[in-house]
């Protein structure tokens, strides 16, 4: 469950102030999909830094089952996102250098995971995005399509309860894209992780539980599916996962 | 994240840039190959120099010199002081020991040996038919290391002389035993009447001449006797006649070196144990080893800027890596921790590389620095396994050190910032 409660986020001093984030409220349950929907520099990006810590607004709370995250230190919001949150980018920010499978190891290493309990974690993730015969490859050989798979291996690795996802098939053609999606949706729905995708893609949002539209650092309107959203058992017959 | 972790990522980030890493840490490898040649020829210098002093003094033997009074000021005139001196240009004079200063320190209790030192040059020496040199005189020590290419210096008698091998050359002398029993002429000459004086000396054995042994190789070693007898020739007459400026004391066995050196110094005398002048050769070593050093820190302090360089080049270079890592939740100071890693990295390798190429080029090199400074079997060069621990854990320090600031700067970066850069 997170809480949004009267967050506001202003950039800039004084004139030149910008409010990326005014007042805003919005609460989501866990499991659920959510697309933040809005155009360039609506607010969406801030709004999802905010809720995953990586950004603190000035005023309100975001409470992650039952903590405010913007009272914790600084460690404590580090451990917080190393533990809770898995991150998926659009220009997937994968190590190029590096193998595919110390791409993965990444999270769980910061996480202070195990080095026996990594190696499991890593190739079970990489088998949930079929890239385990590519698990001794650079990371810079690898498609478009199969680094951002690469990148969602490395998101759900360390097991994380929240998955936020900045435009995430925005570098990708449809038909990966589609893939992408299907990966993400399935173990959203599979896991009963919370899935919160930014996006300005009005289909992408389309397919998800919630769609929260922002519009100049106001919510301008959430859309929600009738049924209350318990988790696991929401399926939408339209989308099939593998 | 976990040490272990931390410095692994930071070996492998190392490993991704291999070219600049190299080229860093051989900076660093510049000043690790002069510190560690800088210790192994300081250990090699004072084993040497031990070598020598143990085989060519007498621990029982004490150094005996006139009080000088040279604390005072050199830009004001000094006192005068009653007794016999050698006066340099200037106004300078050096007191020295007269021959009723030596009965005092014969008086001594525990003394078993008093020996002047006679300050001794020969006009020339020559043998028939060959062209005259010049050579300094000394008495025969049965102590002294050297080298002998034929007959013995166990024992010189009187009339015979112990030649360096330099002399035994233009003087003609057969090469080998054949030279043993030919004689040479030293002559002297008095100072206030310019009287002349030949004697004829029989060489019991020539010695090699060595850039570093005790015995210079401009000096003939006669008896203790023969000297005596030559410096009073040369000084009849002069206020010089007897004085000298200083003299070998010998106490009565090692215990008792102390007390005679304070017993010394109450009769108002300079004196030094075997110990002492060691000190002092030890520390001329010392001083030049650190020199060397110096040298070697000087370039460690110039490769440092080449690490804070490198490394802030790196932090730039890998600002979205660093984005990333602090998304994903990396504290700040584990972030920083891999840059100082990295950092020790750098020093690790260029401390192993300069300390190890310093290892091998002065194994090569050696044979030959023995061989050109004539050493024998001595090394100058003794490289300690304790050396390389200190250079190259000292240099992880110093390259730590100066990574602090780029990694600092990588552990204030704001994700959000970093994430941004396309």
């Amino acid at each position: 469950m997170i809480e949004v409660k009267n967050i506001t986020k202003t950039y800039g001093k004084k004139q030149n102030a910008f409010t990326a984030l005014d007042n805003v409220s919005l609460s989501i349950p866990q499991g659920t999909s959510v697309a933040i929907l809005g155009k360039s520099g609506s607010g969406k990006s801030t709004l999802m830094h905010a809720m995953s810590g990586l950004d603190r607004p000035e005023k309100g709370e975001v409470i992650v089952d039952g903590e405010n995250i913007l009272k914790l230190k600084q460690k404590a919001v580090d451990r917080f996102r190393a533990q809770k949150i898995g991150f998926i980018f659009q220009s997937f920010f994968v190590q190029g250098n590096e193998s595919v499978y110390d791409n993965v190891s990444l999270p769980l290493e910061i996480a202070g995971v195990s080095r026996s309990k990594r190696k499991t974690r890593v190739e079970a993730a990489l088998a949930a995005v079929e890239l385990s015969d590519k698990i001794k490859n650079k990371a810079k050989n690898l498609s478009g399509g199969q680094k951002q798979r690469l990148a969602i291996a490395r998101a759900i690795a360390n097991e994380p309860a929240i998955i936020f996802a900045d435009e995430p098939t925005g570098n990708l053609d449809s038909v990966t894209g589609e893939k992408v999606e299907q990966l993400l949706f399935g173990y959203n729905k599979e896991k009963g992780v919370t899935l919160i995708i930014v996006t300005h893609d009005a289909d992408l949002a389309a397919k998800c539980d919630m769609v929260v539209n922002i519009k100049d650092g106001k919510i301008e309107s959430i859309q929600q599916e009738s049924r209350t959203v318990t988790a696991k058992a929401v399926r939408r017959p339209s989308r099939k996962v593998q | 994240m976990r040490l272990t972790d931390t410095i692994r990522r930071a070996g492998r980030s190392l490993r991704q840039a291999k070219a600049r890493t190299l080229l860093t840490s051989l900076a660093i490898g510049v000043g690790a190959f002069t510190i560690t040649l800088a210790l192994a020829a300081g250990e090699g210098g004072r084993q040497y120099a031990g070598e020598i002093i143990s085989s060519n003094t007498d621990v029982r033997e004490l150094f005996v010199q006139p009080k000088q009074d040279n604390m005072t000021d050199p830009t004001k005139p000094r006192e005068f002081v009653e007794g016999p001196s050698m006066t340099f240009g200037g106004g300078f004079s050096q007191q020295m020991l007269s021959t009723k200063d030596i009965k005092t320190l014969e008086s001594i209790e525990n003394v078993t040996e008093v020996v002047p030192i006679y300050n001794a040059s020969a006009l020339y020496v020559t043998r028939e038919g060959q062209k005259k040199f010049q050579a300094g005189l000394e008495p025969h020590n049965s102590s002294m290391r050297s080298e002998v290419l034929a007959g013995t210096t166990d024992h010189v008698g009187n009339n015979q002389v112990i030649l360096p091998s330099a002399f035994a050359d233009v003087l003609g002398l057969p090469d080998g035993e054949a030279a043993i029993g030919k004689t040479v002429q030293v002559v002297m000459e008095n100072a206030v009447t310019g009287q002349r004086k030949t004697y004829t000396l029989q060489v019991s054995a020539v010695v090699k001449s060595s850039v570093i042994s005790a015995i210079g190789s401009t000096t003939l070693q006669v008896s203790r006797d023969t000297v005596a007898n030559m410096y009073s020739f040369a000084m009849a007459g002069t206020p010089m006649a007897d004085a000298y400026v200083g003299a070998g004391v010998r106490a009565k066995d090692e215990a008792s070196v102390e007390g005679v050196k304070k017993a010394i110094e109450d009769k108002g005398f300079l004196a030094q144990t075997a110990e002492d002048l060691m000190g002092f050769l030890f520390q001329f070593i010392n001083v030049l080893m650190g020199i060397l050093i110096g040298f070697g820190a000087l370039a460690v302090l110039t490769s440092v800027f080449g690490i804070i360089n490198t490394q802030y080049i790196s932090v730039l270079e890998r600002t979205q890596q660093i984005g990333l890592m602090k998304a994903l939740g990396m504290r700040r100071r584990d972030v920083g921790r891999l840059f100082k890693f990295e950092a020790a990295w750098i020093g690790f390798l260029g401390g192993a590389l300069g300390s190890g190429a310093a290892l091998l080029a002065g194994t090569l090199a050696n044979p030959w620095i023995s061989d050109t400074l004539s050493l024998g079997e001595s090394r100058l060069l003794i490289f300690q396994p304790w050396s390389f621990a200190v250079i190259i854990g000292g240099l992880m320090f110093v390259a730590v050190v100066s990574g602090i600031l780029p990694s600092r700067k990588a552990a204030k970066l704001d994700p959000i910032e970093a994430l941004r850069t396309e």
